[in-house]
């Protein structure tokens, strides 16, 4: 998709462009391209992985977090009845409130239902029609017609030698990766992240241990939900703001998940590189309707040669 | 159950507990624990040792009956807030965080009270020399035995006045065996009062000042680890049977 931009964009300045850039050229823009789309799909699917680890469900409707954050931003942004602000006040509350609907929906919904004793595979069915339901919600405000931010539409791409990127790509691409590290730090240096391993390892022990597991669990909800929100905005920056965008790229956080070794949220950081890059560069060749099925069939390969995925522990015995 | 004059440490009075509704695996069993003793649990396979621990530390729920410790009732209170009260737990599986590393594990012992990590690490590790050497690696890692000191380890980071232990000698080689019954006599030797659920009957009836029978979910002896010992009826139930199976 950014190749056509950056195309575009050459078009317009009046390049000469008879064939276009080189093979070498357009393979490396993919490949920035990919990185770029790998590092939105590794922030919204850490969250959902961390969900998964330490409560061991299934989040149909995490893509709807994405979304809503991006739409959130969008009204904050543009809307008509919004108050216009600059794109990153409305993306830092567009954050706070992805986080605390994920910690709402945790709170309201899924401790009550655990409590209950409801089982995994109905909490799956919930997250469906949860999904569903939420996105429906979105097309009422939103409506069908595709939308942008106002800041950072157009933007002259840097040259880079071969590679044509515009600050606003390299900044998604550095905050991306800040973020990522950010919750590598906060996983593997402070006590709270320490307990959310613990809980996803263990979780009896944990609360053996005076862990409070639901408190772990709402903290990972509000991370996974603020996290889902910057990410949609990311997307919405990126691409285009639409009312399923999230839904769009579920299959593909499944995926990355998947691929990296499910229940790692390094092994989803990983997995959802690959993603995204195979998913860029496999457009060099196919069309690029069809990146997500070689996202997935990336995976399918991956998991024939590697089942337990790119960073996942085999099933210890004993 | 004895009747004793002073309170006891802990105490559970006819607990009715199970996994599935309608099916009591505990029906009416009980047993106290006073200030720095040493109790047995044995009893055959699937006789509830394991469910009535569980139940005794919230991660079960009692269905009727009551726990108290230091005479207050904590009949189905989160594990996490016994924890905070002084009450350590020791599973019989999965007695690790196999992707932590040993110091993680031990660190966890302090979720409640991180800032004694250090002094208690020490206070541990010289009981257990194995974690220090370990420290860095992950507890996947280890060999069954060692992955028994940790979790004891683990639960006794937060210096519990109680310690409730899960077949502590279970699957462990004669040696392991060996160590973990002295560790758990200098444990109690130091005033922590210990509830051990064993297999190894009379080992466990040996070092314990007192024992209990549980069979089928209720009690079906009491009396001092000797006295269990040489009980004709104990033996030719429980100690012959269980003695043979090893
Ligand atoms: N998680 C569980 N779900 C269902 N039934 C269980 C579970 N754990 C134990 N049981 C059943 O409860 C009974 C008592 O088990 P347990 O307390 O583990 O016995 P013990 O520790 O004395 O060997 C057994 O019949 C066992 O099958
Ligand atoms: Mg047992």
């Amino acid at each position: 998709m950014r190749v056509h931009l950056v195309l575009a964009t050459a078009l317009a300045q009046g390049d000469e462009v008879p064939q276009g850039p080189g093979f070498l050229d357009r393979a490396l823009q993919a490949l920035v391209d990919g990185i770029q789309f790998g590092a939105i799909i590794a922030i919204t699917a850490v969250g959902l992985s961390l969900i998964f680890g330490t409560t061991h469900l299934i989040n149909f409707a995490h893509g709807e977090l994405v979304t809503i954050g991006a739409v959130v931003a969008f009204f904050l942004n543009v809307g008509a009845a919004g108050p216009g602000w600059h794109l990153i006040p409305s993306a830092a509350v567009a954050i706070v409130i992805g986080a605390l609907l994920g910690g709402l929906i945790e709170r309201g919904m899924w401790r009550p239902l655990r409590k209950r004793g409801v089982g995994l595979i109905n909490l799956f069915i919930i997250t469906i029609g949860l999904s569903l339901l939420l996105r429906h919600i979105v097309l009422v405000f939103f409506g069908t017609r595709p939308q942008s931010y106002r800041e950072y539409d157009i933007q002259q791409a840097l040259d880079l030698g071969p590679i044509g990127i515009t600050p606003r790509d390299l900044i998604i691409i550095a905050l991306s990766v800040l973020v990522l590290l950010g919750v590598a730090f906060l996983l593997q240096r402070t006590r709270t992240g320490t307990a959310i391993r613990a809980l996803s390892s263990n979780p009896d022990l944990a609360e053996a241990s005076g862990i409070d597991v639901n408190r772990v669990v709402l903290i990972v909800w509000v991370l996974g939900g603020g996290l889902a929100a910057l990410g949609g905005v990311f997307y919405g920056l990126t691409e285009i703001i639409t009312w399923d965008m999230g839904f769009r790229l579920l299959l593909l956080m499944f995926a990355g998940i998947i691929l990296g070794g499910l229940g790692s949220a390094y092994g989803a950081m990983v997995g959802s590189f690959v993603i995204g890059i195979v998913a860029q560069m496999s457009s060099l060749w196919f069309p690029i309707d069809l990146q997500n099925a070689w996202a997935l069939l990336a995976l399918i390969v991956v998991l024939l040669i590697r089942p337990q995925g790119i960073l996942g522990q085999r099933e210890r015995v004993g | 159950m004895d009747e004793l004059d002073e309170p006891a440490l802990l105490v559970a009075e006819r607990i009715f507990a199970g996994y599935v509704r309608g099916v009591d695996v505990l029906a009416g069993c009980g047993l106290l624990l006073n200030e720095g003793e040493l109790v047995g649990v044995i009893g055959p396979n699937g006789a509830g040792k394991s469910t009535l621990v569980k139940a005794m530390f919230g991660l079960l729920r009692v269905r009727t009956g009551r726990v108290t410790f230091r005479g207050r009732d904590v009949t189905n209170e989160p594990a996490h807030k016994l924890v905070a009260k002084g009450i350590g737990y020791v599973p019989q599986r999965q007695n690790v965080f196999p992707t932590l590393t040993v110091e993680e594990n031990l660190r966890m012992g302090t979720y409640l009270q991180p800032k004694e990590f250090t002094r208690r690490a020490e206070a541990v590790q010289e009981l257990f020399p194995v974690l220090a050497q370990r420290r860095n690696q992950k507890a996947s890692s280890m060999s069954g035995g060692e992955r028994q000191m940790l979790s004891m380890g683990r639960a006794l980071m937060m210096e519990p006045d109680v310690l409730l232990l899960d077949e502590p000698s279970a699957g462990l080689s004669p040696r392991f065996q060996d160590q973990v019954f002295e560790r758990v006599r200098e444990i109690n030797a130091t005033g922590v009062a210990i509830l051990m659920v064993e297999q190894n009957a009379r080992r466990c009836l040996q070092i314990c000042d007192r024992g209990y029978v549980l069979d089928q979910g209720t009690n079906a002896y009491t009396g001092t680890g000797l006295e269990l010992l040489h009980d004709e009826k104990v033996i030719e139930l429980y100690l012959g049977t269980l003695a043979r199976a090893r």
